[in-house]
């Protein structure tokens, strides 16, 4: 179990976090930049020194700044980080930075199934073929294979990977997302993941966490994340692009007090065309613009004087009037923070 | 016109790569096989070239154990005061070697504590081995401390912060990562305070004008029977003192085209 609880300060504001991951689980940290995410990764894996913190790792105390204080260096801590900046050593082989780990706990006593370890993880990678290169010679996504390969081979404890993704194509970063899934379910090892696009987070994890101005400000299981934001902050940073006041019919009555000043938050891949009242709430607008997105169309309407994006399967001619049901919006208050389901279910 | 001025440089470039090596021809030329014969034959013709050999090895070693410690942390501004420990650098630079003697004198001189203090142990650093070794380091230290510490710098200190995570401390990587990829500028600043310890001068005749070195031997056949019987010992001292650097040009070169690939 890794248990981390920490407070850093940083130039424009302190991260605060408190998190547990248990062997074999993995949490992606969702943000977006400059929301500490980074730093966090760093403190766990020693590089950044905290203002108060109690860190373990299993049974070992990795940072504690109360008494008794511990501070192990990073070489002690037995934690993998792999980076955005693959950090491939540049006067090494590939078969050398692989075993780069290896050689330091072993003291280079790499035996036979060592070595049958690096190529099955060199197989796996599909850089098997580039042992002898040089880093120098790799392509980007070669880099980060090696640099990943590198960092499953190394004996660590728990792995964060930060934004290891960054600048490969989509069918690589399903492949490597797929073999650090089973690495970390083989060895039983916890696994953070800071990552700057939601899907990549959501493939990866069994808890999402969402991290603003080095505040956690939600954590949960991904789907309950994106589909119950717990603030408007929350919504915003997960995809919603509108919030659109609760219509008035919808807030009369006894809940009428209550839902004053409530908007529904709009998700473009959460509307269906046309009405349908008990699927959630029904908007009718004018279509401002219609362009191609992959195999959907991004639909922009104009409803009551905002701007609300639908990616649906069929194109609309712009100007004309079109009638959306935004399905099961969460709700947030005037304060940003999510309705209760209480009183959603009065609306 | 593109033509006639690419022309242009390669001719004045020429001018200028003949002047440099001007000297290196100018000895080539006057050198007779008779002249190195009767100066190499004499008994005791090739002391002071062990002398020589003998200090430069030492002074090396001496700048390898402090040296190098010193332009790592001035590398990675470890050191408080950084400019303050840069300036005390560049002063031995710039100080000429001449008046580094005669600072020296009035420093480690016999008369001054240092100079007492070593007499204990029946050590002097006026005219003997010590005081050669003493004026090579001050004549080589900077130009090997300023060489190690661009070296150093030229590493990323995030590639030293990755062997940390991969489980090295900091001497294992030191070793494995700073030392390898600083290797090629490392081995540049040893062969430049070699050949400047080699060819010391300045500071060598004020403190150490025995035993003779190479340098010295060229500058009294010079004084006492003239430039013909000087010419041989320079020589000598060309084919001593430029080997290493010449080796380490050429392994630098293959090393970093080694981690092109």
């Amino acid at each position: 179990m890794l248990e981390v609880d920490v407070e850093v300060d940083r130039p424009r504001f302190t991260v605060r976090a408190c998190l547990q991951i248990a062997p074999g689980q993995r949490l992606a940290l969702f943000g977006p930049s400059g929301a500490g995410k980074t730093t966090l990764l760093e403190v766990i894996a020693g590089l950044v020194r905290p203002r108060r913190a109690r860190i373990t790792l299993g049974e070992v105390v990795l940072t504690s700044t109360e008494s008794p204080v511990v501070a192990l260096p990073p070489w002690q801590r037995r934690i993998g980080l792999l980076r955005q900046d693959p950090g491939l050593f540049p006067h090494l082989s590939v078969r050398d930075n692989l075993r780069y780990a290896r050689s330091t706990a072993t003291a280079g006593g790499a035996g036979g199934e060592a070595r049958a370890e690096l190529v099955s993880m060199a197989l796996a990678l599909g850089i098997d073929e580039l042992l002898g290169s040089m880093p120098a010679k790799l392509s980007g996504g070669q880099a980060h294979r090696v640099a990943l390969g590198r960092l499953l081979l190394s004996r660590c404890d728990a792995l964060l990977l930060d934004e290891p993704y960054t600048g490969l194509d989509l069918s690589l970063r399903r492949t490597l997302t797929d073999l650090v899934i089973s690495q970390v379910e083989r060895r039983g090892v916890p696994a953070m993941l800071v990552a700057h696009e939601l899907a990549e987070a959501q493939a990866f994890a069994h808890r999402l966490a969402v991290l603003d101005q080095g505040g956690v400000l939600q954590i949960g299981a991904p789907d309950e994340v994106v589909r119950r934001p717990a603030s408007r902050r929350v919504a915003e940073l997960v995809g919603y692009t509108a919030f659109v006041p609760v219509p008035i019919s919808a807030a009369t009555g006894s809940a009428g007090t209550e839902l004053a000043g409530t908007v529904a938050g709009i998700h473009p891949d959460r509307i269906v065309a046309w009405r349908h009242d008990d699927k959630g709430l029904v908007l009718s607008g004018v279509v401002a613009a219609c362009r191609p997105a992959g195999v959907l169309w991004e639909i922009r309407l104009r409803v009551a004087g905002m701007a609300v994006t639908a990616r649906l399967p069929d194109p609309a001619p712009v100007g004309a009037e079109m009638v959306i049901t935004v399905t099961d919006p969460p709700y947030f208050g005037p304060d940003g923070a999510a309705v209760s389901e209480h009183a959603q279910a009065r609306r | 016109m593109r033509h006639v001025s690419g022309s242009l440089g390669l001719a004045g470039a020429l001018v200028i790569w003949l002047a440099l090596l001007g000297p290196v021809f100018a000895l080539a030329t006057h050198l007779s096989w008779s002249a190195i014969k009767s100066s190499l034959s004499a008994p005791g013709a090739f002391d002071p070239l062990v002398v020589s050999a003998e200090s430069g090895a030492v002074t090396l070693g001496v700048l390898l154990l402090i040296g190098t410690p010193l332009a790592w942390a001035l590398a990675r501004g470890t050191l408080p005061f950084p400019r303050i420990w840069e300036i005390g650098v560049l002063a031995t630079l710039l100080l000429p070697p001449l008046v580094i003697g005669l600072l020296l004198i009035f420093m480690i001189g016999p008369y001054t504590a240092i100079g007492q203090w070593l007499s204990h142990f029946n050590l002097s650093t006026t005219n003997t081995f010590l005081a050669l070794v003493v004026a090579q380091v001050y004549e080589a230290a900077p130009y090997y401390v300023l060489g190690a510490q661009a070296a150093f710098a030229s590493v990323d200190p995030r590639l030293e912060q990755q062997a940390a995570l991969l489980g090295d401390g900091p001497l294992r990587a030191f070793r494995r990562v700073t030392v390898p990829l600083a290797a090629p500028g490392l081995a540049m600043a040893l062969a430049v305070a070699w050949a400047r310890a080699m060819g010391a001068f300045g500071a060598v005749v004020i403190i150490a004008y025995h035993p003779t070195g190479l340098p010295l031997q060229i500058w009294t056949s010079l004084n006492e029977t003239g430039l013909p019987s000087a010419l041989p010992f320079a020589l000598v001292l060309l084919v001593v003192a430029l080997p290493l650097p010449i080796a380490a040009y050429v392994w630098s070169a293959r090393a970093r085209g080694r981690r092109r690939g």
